[in-house]
C-alpha cells in the first residue's frame, strides 16, 4: 500500500501527537471528507486514541480526588483516636482518678493532658489522682516541668497526685529539676496498686 | 434520538430492518439497538441496512459497545458515503476482528443485493 501524503497533514499530526506526549490530550486531528485516503483511517484512530487518554484522565483524576479526601477523613478519625488514647482518664473510685500514661510525652501532649485532668478533677470533685508513668518510656527534655506545674495544679483544686511507675530514667529527670521544680506535691509509688490501695487505706474504704 | 428504525423487507421480500444514524451516536443509543437484536427480541438475527449519514459520531462507549453485538444480526450491509464516517466504522470493525456478516456500501440498492444474496 502506498499513500501520498501532505505535509501539513503529517506535521499536524505529530504536533498533536508531541502534545499528547506532554500530558495534553485535549486537542484533535481536523479531519476533512476531501482527505478520502487510509491515512484519515490514522487521523481518526489518533482521535480515538485521545478521547480514550483523556477519559483516562478525568477517571484517574477523580479517584486521586476520592482517595485524597479518603486519607485525609482517615488522618482526621486517627488524630481524634489519638487524642482520645492520649489522656485516657479513669475514674477508678468515687473522686479517685487514674491516667495511665503510654508513650513519648512532649509539650504539645502535656498540654493536652493537662488540660483534660484538671477539667475531669474539678468536674468530679477529684480527691486523689493517679499518674501512672510504666508505660512512659521518655519525656522530653523541657515537659518534665510542664507536668510537674500539672501535679501542682491539681493541688490547687484540692486533690492529691500519685505518681506510679517511674522509670529510672524519668527519676533522674524529676531529681535533676532541682529543688525549685521538683517541690510539687508528689507522692511516689512503685505500682498503680499500690497507689490504689493507698487511696482507699486514706479513704477508709478498706476498713472492715 | 440519532437513530431511527424501521421494519421493512428486502426486494426478495425478506425481513430487513432499516436503520438511520446521524448526528452523535451514544451508548445508550448503540444499546437500543442491542435491545431490538438480542435473543429473543423481534429483530434477532434479523437483516439490517444502516444508512449513516454524514456526520454521524460515534462516542467511546458506542464504539466499545458495537462489537458485541456481532453474533445478535444476521448481516448488516453500512451504506456510507462520508469517508470520515467510513473510517469511524472501519476503526469499529477493526475492534470485531473477523465479521463476514458487516460490508460497507456507498449505495442502498448494492446493500439490499448483498443482503438478498446472503443465506441467514
Amino acid at each position: 500500500m502506498s499513500v501520498t501524503i501532505e505535509g501539513e497533514r503529517v506535521d499536524q499530526l505529530l504536533r498533536i501527537i508531541v502534545a499528547a506526549a506532554t500530558g495534553d490530550y485535549e486537542l484533535r486531528v481536523p479531519l476533512v471528507e476531501e482527505d478520502d485516503d487510509e491515512f484519515l483511517e490514522v487521523e481518526l484512530g489518533v482521535n480515538y486514541l485521545l478521547e480514550e487518554l483523556a477519559l483516562g484522565k478525568a477517571k484517574s483524576d477523580s479517584q486521586r480526588q476520592q482517595l485524597e479526601a479518603r486519607a485525609e477523613e482517615l488522618a482526621h478519625q486517627q488524630s481524634e483516636l489519638v487524642e482520645a488514647l492520649s489522656t485516657p482518664v479513669i475514674a477508678v473510685w468515687p473522686g479517685v482518678l487514674a491516667l495511665p500514661l503510654v508513650g513519648r510525652i512532649d509539650d504539645e501532649r502535656a498540654a493536652r493532658i493537662t488540660a483534660v485532668l484538671l477539667e475531669r478533677v474539678a468536674a468530679e470533685r477529684a480527691t486523689h489522682v493517679i499518674l501512672d508513668l510504666t508505660g512512659v518510656g521518655t519525656i522530653a527534655g523541657n515537659t518534665m516541668p510542664g507536668l510537674l506545674r500539672m501535679v501542682r495544679a491539681i493541688g490547687l483544686l484540692g486533690a492529691s497526685c500519685l505518681l506510679t511507675g517511674i522509670s529510672p530514667a524519668v527519676a533522674q529527670q524529676i531529681v535533676a529539676l532541682g529543688e525549685v521544680e521538683g517541690r510539687a506535691p508528689v507522692r511516689a509509688l512503685a505500682q498503680l496498686s499500690d497507689a490504689l490501695a493507698h487511696v482507699l487505706a486514706q479513704k477508709g474504704a478498706l476498713r472492715g | 434520538m440519532p437513530f431511527f428504525y424501521e421494519e421493512a423487507t428486502t426486494p426478495q421480500g425478506k425481513p430487513l430492518l432499516r436503520l438511520t444514524a446521524q448526528g452523535e451516536v451514544t451508548l445508550a443509543d448503540a444499546e437500543s439497538l442491542g435491545a431490538r437484536i438480542e435473543e429473543g427480541a423481534p429483530n434477532h438475527r434479523w437483516r439490517i441496512l444502516s444508512i449513516v449519514e454524514k456526520g454521524t459520531e460515534y462516542s467511546a462507549g458506542a464504539r466499545k459497545y458495537f462489537p458485541s453485538l456481532q453474533p445478535k444480526y444476521g448481516a448488516i450491509a453500512v451504506v456510507v458515503t462520508s469517508p470520515i464516517v467510513r473510517a469511524a466504522i472501519n476503526m469499529m470493525m477493526r475492534l470485531t476482528g473477523q465479521a463476514p456478516n458487516l460490508h460497507l456500501f456507498t449505495t442502498e440498492a448494492e446493500g439490499l443485493a448483498w443482503l438478498d444474496g446472503l443465506e441467514i
